[in-house]
C-alpha cells in the first residue's frame, strides 16, 4: 500500500497532519503520503531502521515536509541526519513551524533545508500554504533521481 | 802761554810803537786767552787760522803749529761749512750774533758738539778784518740730552703705546662695564627670580609640613583602611562567590525566558490553528455527515480549547515563579507528601494507584514551590503510568554529605535515556499527545523552583519499565 512513499509528512499535532493531508488531497497529492508522528519515526523510515528495517534507503520521497518542534527528535536532528548522509542528502526537506520569530529558521538553512513554511492560523490560508508548497514540489521540481 | 802770531800771514797791522801799558795789556790779554778753559782762536776774513789756544789744541786734537796757517775748514764738517760761512757774513755786515751750537770736527774725524760765540776783530777804522770764535765742548752736554730726549722720545712713545693701550684698555672696560650692567640687569632679573622662587619654596616647603603631617595622619587612617579593606575583601569574596552563583543562575532563567517567548509563540498558535480549522470544517460539512463527522469536529475544538487554556494556566505558573520571592520554613516533607497523595487519589477513582512514602528528612524551603514540586512530579507519574494495571509510586529521601537527595519513582512509561537532556526544558515532551496529553510545562516548572532552590534535578529511565525524578536541595 505504501510503496513508493512520494510525500513523507512529519507532524507530532494530530490537528495540523489532518489539515495538511486534507489539503494535499484535495489537490490529489495525498495518494502515496506517509504520516509520521514523531522525529525518531522518521528517521527509522528514512534509513529503514527499527520498525522500518529490510526498506530500500534508495526508495526516496519525493519531499519532505518536517514539522520543526516534535517530541524526542525534532524536526532540526532530523534535517541534520538527512543531510549528512549521502544516500539522503539530496532529499527536497520543507520545513513547518508555527512562529516565524522560531530561533532555529537560520539553523534550518544552514543545515540546507530547500524551504520554510509557516504555518497559517487561518485556515483558508493554511489550506492555500499547504497546497502550493505540494503542487510545487511534486509537480514543478524535478528531483535528482 | 805763548801768543803766537804769524805775522807774515796775519794782515792786521800790529803797532811797533806800541806804549809800555799797551805791551803790558796785550800780554795781560794773551795770558788769559791762552790760559782760557775754552777754545779760542782768531781767523782772518778770509778763514786762514791765526791764532790757536792751549785748549783749542785740546778740544780739536790739532796743534798750533799744525792748525796756524789752515783754512778754519779743518775744524768744520762738510756739511756744516755753509752755516758756518753764513754767520760770518752777518756778523760782517754788524749783525750781533751771540752764540750758536754747530757740530764741529776733531782730528781724526770724530764729530762734536760745540758752543760758539763769535766776535768780528777791527782794524783802527772799524773795518773788519777777522773773526775770534770762543768755542766751547758741549758735546756731553747734548749727549746727556740726546739721551734725554732720545729717553724722552722713547718715554713718550712708550706713553703714546700706553695711552692707545689705555685708549683700547678703555674701550674693553667700557664694554666689559657695558656687558656687567647688563649682567647686572641680568643678575637682578635672576635674583628677582631666585627671589621669588625661595618665597615659592619656603611657600611649598611649608606646605610640605603641612602635608606630612596630614600624611602621617592619613597613614595611620589608612592602616584602619587596610585592615578594614582586608575584612572588606573577605566579604567581598564571599559575595563574589554568591554573586557568580547568582550571575549563573540569572544565565539559567535568560536562556529559558528566551525558549519561553520563542515557544510561547510557537505552542499556542498550535491549539488556536487546531480551533480555527476544525470550526471551518464543521461550517464545510454537508447535510447528512453532520451525526458522526460533525461530532468528532466539535470534540477536537473542546479538546484544543482545554488545551489552550492549560497552556496559559502553566505558562502563568511558570512566569509567576520567576516573579515570586522564596520564603524559607522547615517543611515537613512526609507531611506535604502525604497530603498530597490523597488528594490526587481522590481526583482519580477508577485508577488503582498505591503510594509507598517512605520517612523523609524534613528541609527549609518555600513551601508553595515546594507543594508544586511535588505536585507535578507525581501527578506525572500518575499520568505515564495510566497504562499499567496496577501504579506503584514509591517517595523517598535520601541524606548526603551536603545535601538531600528526594525522589519519586513510578512504574510507567518511563522514557528513552537518549532524550534525557529534553526532559525539563520548557514545552520540550518525549510523547505525543495522543500518547499522553501534555504542555510540556510540568517539569519545567519543577525545575524552576529546585533551581531557584539552588538545589538540581534529573532523571533516570527505560521505556515501559518506569522513570525515577530525583531532586537535590542544600542542607544549609
Amino acid at each position: 500500500m505504501k510503496e513508493g512513499i512520494e510525500i513523507l509528512l512529519v507532524e507530532d499535532s494530530a490537528s495540523d497532519a489532518e489539515m495538511t493531508i486534507k489539503a494535499l488531497k484535495k489537490n490529489n497529492l495525498a495518494n502515496k503520503l506517509l504520516h509520521l508522528k514523531d522525529g525518531s519515526a522518521a528517521l527509522d523510515f528514512i534509513f529503514a531502521e527499527g520498525t522500518y528495517a529490510g526498506r530500500n534507503v534508495e526508495d526516496k520521497p519525493r519531499v519532505i515536509l518536517l514539522d520543526l518542534k516534535m517530541p524526542k527528535v525534532n524536526g532540526i536532528e532530523v534535517l541534520e541526519r538527512i543531510r549528512m548522509d549521502a544516500r539522503t542528502r539530496t532529499i527536497p526537506v520543507v520545513m513547518l513551524t508555527s512562529s516565524k520569530e522560531d530561533p532555529d529558521i537560520l539553523r534550518c538553512y544552514e543545515l540546507g533545508a530547500n524551504s520554510y513554511v509557516i504555518k497559517p492560523v487561518e485556515f483558508d490560508e493554511f489550506q492555500k500554504a499547504i497546497s502550493n508548497l505540494g503542487l510545487f514540489w511534486m509537480i514543478v521540481n524535478q528531483t535528482l533521481h | 802761554m805763548a801768543l803766537i802770531e804769524k805775522k807774515n800771514r796775519i794782515n792786521s797791522p800790529v803797532k811797533k810803537t806800541a806804549s809800555l801799558q799797551n805791551d803790558w795789556h796785550i800780554r795781560q790779554l794773551a795770558a788769559i786767552v791762552q790760559s782760557s778753559g775754552d777754545a779760542i782762536f782768531t781767523e782772518s776774513i778770509d778763514g786762514i787760522i791765526m791764532s790757536w789756544n792751549n785748549s783749542s789744541e785740546k778740544l780739536f786734537g790739532y796743534s798750533a803749529e799744525e792748525a796756524i796757517g789752515q783754512h778754519v775748514s779743518l775744524i768744520i764738517p762738510p756739511e756744516c761749512i755753509n752755516e758756518s760761512q753764513r754767520i760770518l757774513e752777518r756778523i760782517s755786515q754788524n749783525e750781533s750774533v751771540e752764540s750758536y751750537e754747530p757740530l764741529r770736527r776733531k782730528k781724526g774725524g770724530e764729530r762734536l758738539f760745540v758752543s760758539i760765540t763769535v766776535s768780528g776783530l777791527v782794524d783802527e777804522e772799524r773795518n773788519i778784518i777777522g773773526f775770534s770764535e770762543i768755542v766751547r765742548d758741549i758735546t756731553a752736554r747734548r749727549n746727556s740730552e740726546t739721551v734725554n730726549s732720545k729717553e724722552l722720545v722713547f718715554q713718550k712713545g712708550e706713553k703714546k703705546k700706553r695711552a692707545d693701550e689705555l685708549v683700547i684698555a678703555n674701550k674693553e672696560l667700557a664694554f666689559q662695564n657695558e656687558q656687567k650692567e647688563k649682567r647686572s640687569g641680568e643678575l637682578i632679573i635672576a635674583n628677582k627670580e631666585l627671589a621669588f622662587q625661595n618665597s615659592e619654596k619656603e611657600k611649598r616647603a611649608a606646605e610640605f609640613i603641612i602635608t606630612n603631617e596630614e600624611f602621617a595622619s592619613s597613614n595611620k587612617e589608612k592602616e584602619k583602611r587596610a585592615s578594614e579593606l582586608v575584612l572588606a575583601n573577605k566579604e567581598l569574596e564571599t559575595q563574589n562567590k554568591e554573586e557568580f552563583e547568582r550571575a549563573t543562575q540569572l544565565e539559567l532563567v535568560n536562556k529559558e525566558l528566551e525558549s519561553f517567548s520563542y515557544s510561547v509563540s510557537h505552542d499556542l498558535r498550535a491549539p488556536l490553528r487546531a480551533i480555527h480549522g476544525y470550526a471551518r470544517m464543521l461550517k464545510e460539512l454537508k447535510e447528512g455527515q453532520q451525526d458522526f463527522e460533525a461530532n468528532r469536529l466539535m470534540d477536537n475544538i473542546i479538546i484544543n480549547s482545554k488545551k489552550m487554556g492549560q497552556l496559559i494556566d502553566d505558562l502563568l505558573t511558570f512566569s509567576r515563579l520567576g516573579r515570586k520571592e522564596l520564603v524559607r520554613i522547615n517543611i515537613s516533607m512526609n507531611d506535604m507528601v502525604t497530603a498530597i497523595c490523597e488528594e490526587l487519589k481522590f481526583s482519580q477513582p477508577a485508577r488503582e494507584i498505591k503510594f509507598h512514602i517512605r520517612p523523609m528528612v524534613s528541609v527549609k524551603a518555600d513551601n508553595v514551590a515546594m507543594k508544586q514540586v511535588w505536585l507535578n512530579l507525581i501527578s506525572n507519574s500518575i499520568k505515564y503510568s495510566m497504562f499499567k494495571k496496577k501504579t506503584f509510586i514509591e517517595i523517598g529521601s535520601e541524606e548526603k554529605e551536603n545535601e538531600i537527595i528526594y525522589y519519586v519513582k513510578d512504574n510507567g512509561a518511563g522514557f528513552d535515556m537518549r532524550f534525557v537532556n529534553k526532559l525539563f526544558g520548557i514545552f520540550q515532551r518525549l510523547h505525543t499527545d495522543e500518547e499522553f496529553e501534555g504542555t510540556g510545562v510540568g517539569l519545567a516548572i519543577v525545575q524552576r523552583i529546585i533551581f531557584k532552590h539552588g538545589g538540581r534535578v534529573w532523571a533516570t529511565g527505560e521505556v515501559g519499565e518506569g522513570a525515577t525524578f530525583y531532586f537535590a536541595l542544600n542542607k544549609s
